[in-house]
């Protein structure tokens, strides 16, 4: 089995771009150059594991970047396995709006869910005046009581009327009456 | 202008030997007026010049010269009144609830009426007033009906004014809104606005006298025909942009037309149309619902009255709103103390005090003693089921004495002037009205003894009513 050599690589986001390329140059020549020294401001600090894949890695997190880190693993005959590790760290300010929205979030969840279930809204006192049950309310009871006494009006004069016109002719009624014997 | 507007009539068109094509809603339109500099325009149309037409406002159409004199309409949608119900019935048989369509029926051309012939399915009054003046309208309604068969109308009136639409069975909706707002709340004012723009009218009258404010609260129920009255100063500008009829009334108070306070609009419904002649206006009539009769009936038991003998006294002075007068007849109100010296000379029938608040029955009572039967009414509806059990109406110038007149009981009207009383009581013998008018113009002065004379035809025996 190959040797696999591994290099870390700890880089600022503003030299991103440039690191990938510098290392499969370095690592061909000199396999336990630590290629990072190149840029190294000399608060990286670097471990690099031999015999171990997964060496352990400590860095220090710094304050408010988010870290970077490249993990190059090199293999005789092979392609070197690239890869790129991140670590977040959440300032005290994000936390605390992660939290007040799950806080929010929860509350307002018990709030809806929980009226859902609340039989006050299916109440009479709630639907009583124009709910209609979908939220919307309509205010139109007042008016569909007075058209609907104004229909009842309509029907009651032409009643009348027909009464009227018919009143003299009862025998139209008995005329009716046999019709209606006949069926 | 005005004083070709305020003529009664114009003079029917049909009476000239060319066939007269006009679309129903833009009938007035004046050529000669329109173009008074393009003589040969004038000289080609001049057959269809009619002398009482009103100058249509130019900035509605620039391009409108009125009705092409060669167009031929066929005889579908194009004349007569529109149908009763254009909905043909549903069918039993399909599934979806499909309409049964006669043969020939097609849906696309349906509504053509509403373009070609000016059908109104729709309609909206908008009334402005109190009950005095919304009783006047009934009229106008049953003329809406009958010169569009199958018209569904609807009410926007004032809180008051809407409570007159229990005697109305030719209404749908009746909706209050304070027409008289200046300065309405936001949101009302949108709620009114949305609901009438919802209803998607086809026409829309408003007799309260619009400014441009008004103009666009009607503009904006997106009605076909926007029809109001217009200030007669210069409170209109801007309005007629906004509206497609305007009338100019005489003055800023409608109501001083008396009884026919509507007439310009009047007028202007009840055009002629292709084959359907002048609508006429026909009479007042209010019809009354079982349920108030009942509770009528029960109140004037309660005050000690039978049905069929009593007369109904009305017009009690009084700082109440519920006192029905007209807005064009201000001095219209009889302090009680000479209801009283009337009320003594009626032998044979009970008077009955209707009053429009509470707080008058003590003095009703002080004035004509505690055994006075008093019923307190504040509701047209009520005061016409009084009425109309009763064997007569003595009333000043209140809605009382129209509701007799719609009933047909026997009245009284007692006037502050002669012309107030020709003006609100025309035609007062065929109505079986009697006026009685103050001499110096105050209604106070009024003769209280002639008033007595003529009271005494109640005490004659009750057969004559």
């Amino acid at each position: 089995m190959a040797e696999t050599v591994m290099s870390f690589t700890v880089i600022t986001p503003t030299i991103q771009c440039h690191a990938p390329k510098l290392e499969l140059h370095t690592f061909t020549k000199s396999l336990r150059h630590c290629s990072s020294s190149a840029f190294g401001n000399g608060r990286h600090q670097i471990q690099v594991g031999k015999s171990t894949r997964n060496s352990g890695l400590r860095v220090k997190a710094f304050p408010d970047w988010p870290l970077m880190a490249i993990l190059v693993e090199h293999m005789e005959g092979q392609r070197d396995l690239i890869t790129h590790k991140s670590v977040w760290h959440l300032s005290d300010e994000a936390m605390k709006n992660v939290y007040t929205f799950y806080i929010m979030f929860t509350v307002w969840g018990c709030c809806f869910f929980g009226s859902t279930k609340d039989p006050y809204y299916d109440s009479e006192q709630y639907r009583g005046d124009g709910g209609d049950g979908t939220g919307h309310w309509v205010y139109e009871k007042q008016e569909d009581i007075e058209e609907a006494a104004r229909a009842e009006l309509w029907r009651e004069e032409l009643i009348e009327e027909i009464e009227q016109k018919v009143g003299g002719l009862p025998e139209l009624e008995e005329a009716g009456k046999k019709e209606q014997l006949v069926k | 202008m005005a004083t070709t507007t305020i003529l009664p009539k114009s003079i029917p068109h049909f009476l000239t030997t060319r066939p007269y094509f006009a679309i129903t809603h833009v009938t007035n339109v004046p050529f000669l007026i329109n173009n008074p500099l393009d003589t040969s325009f004038s000289a080609k149309k001049s057959g269809n010049y009619r002398p009482n037409c009103k100058k249509k406002n130019p900035w509605l159409d620039p391009f409108d010269y009125g009705d092409d004199p060669e167009m031929e309409y066929g005889s579908l949608f194009a004349d007569g009144k529109q149908d009763e119900d254009p909905r043909p019935p549903d069918n039993p048989d399909n599934p979806y609830g499909f309409l049964k369509f006669p043969m020939g029926y097609s849906v696309e051309i349906a509504s053509l009426g509403l373009k070609i012939r000016g059908d109104v399915r729709r309609c909206c009054c908008v009334i402005d007033g109190g009950v005095y003046e919304n009783l006047l309208f009934f009229p106008i309604i049953q003329m809406i009906k009958d010169r569009y068969p199958g018209v569904q109308v609807d009410i926007l009136s004032t809180a008051r004014g809407k409570q007159t639409f229990e005697l109305n069975k030719n209404v749908r909706w009746a909706n209050a809104y304070d027409l008289d707002d200046d300065f309405p709340e936001p949101a009302e004012y949108t709620d009114m606005v949305g609901i009438l723009k919802s209803r998607y009218y086809d026409m829309i009258l408003s007799t309260k006298l619009a400014g441009i404010g008004h103009a666009v609260f009607l503009f904006m129920s997106t009605a076909r025909d926007r029809v109001s009255y217009i200030y007669p100063n210069v409170n209109s500008a801007g309005a007629g942009l906004f509206l497609s009829e305007t009338f100019t009334p005489d003055s800023m108070n409608l109501s001083e037309g008396g009884y026919h306070m509507y007439r310009q609009m009047v007028d202007w419904l009840g055009r002629p149309a292709r084959k359907v002649p002048r609508q006429p206006l026909p009479p007042l009539k209010v019809s009354i619902s079982r349920k108030i009769r009942e509770v009528v009936e029960a109140k004037y038991k309660n005050a000690g009255a039978q049905k069929g003998k009593y007369i109904v006294i009305h017009g009690i002075k009084s700082d109440s709103k519920a006192s029905m007068q007209s807005r064009g007849d201000a001095d219209s109100l009889l302090p009680i103390e000479i209801w009283a010296k009337i009320a003594e000379e009626i032998r044979g029938v009970k008077p009955v005090f209707v009053i429009p608040h509470e707080k008058e029955r003590e003095d009703v009572e002080d004035a004509v003693g505690l055994d006075a039967s008093i019923v307190f009414i504040t509701t047209p509806g009520q005061l016409a089921a009084l009425i109309d059990d009763s064997a007569g109406v003595i009333a000043t110038n209140t809605a009382a004495i129209q509701l007799a007149n719609a009933r047909g009981k026997p009245s009284f009207g007692l006037f502050c002037s002669e012309d107030k009383a020709r003006s609100f009581v025309p035609n007062a013998e065929e109505k079986k009205c009697a006026t009685i008018s103050s001499k110096t113009g105050k209604l106070v002065d009024i003769d209280v003894e002639a008033v007595k004379s003529a009271v005494q035809i109640f005490t004659m025996p009750l057969a004559i009513f």
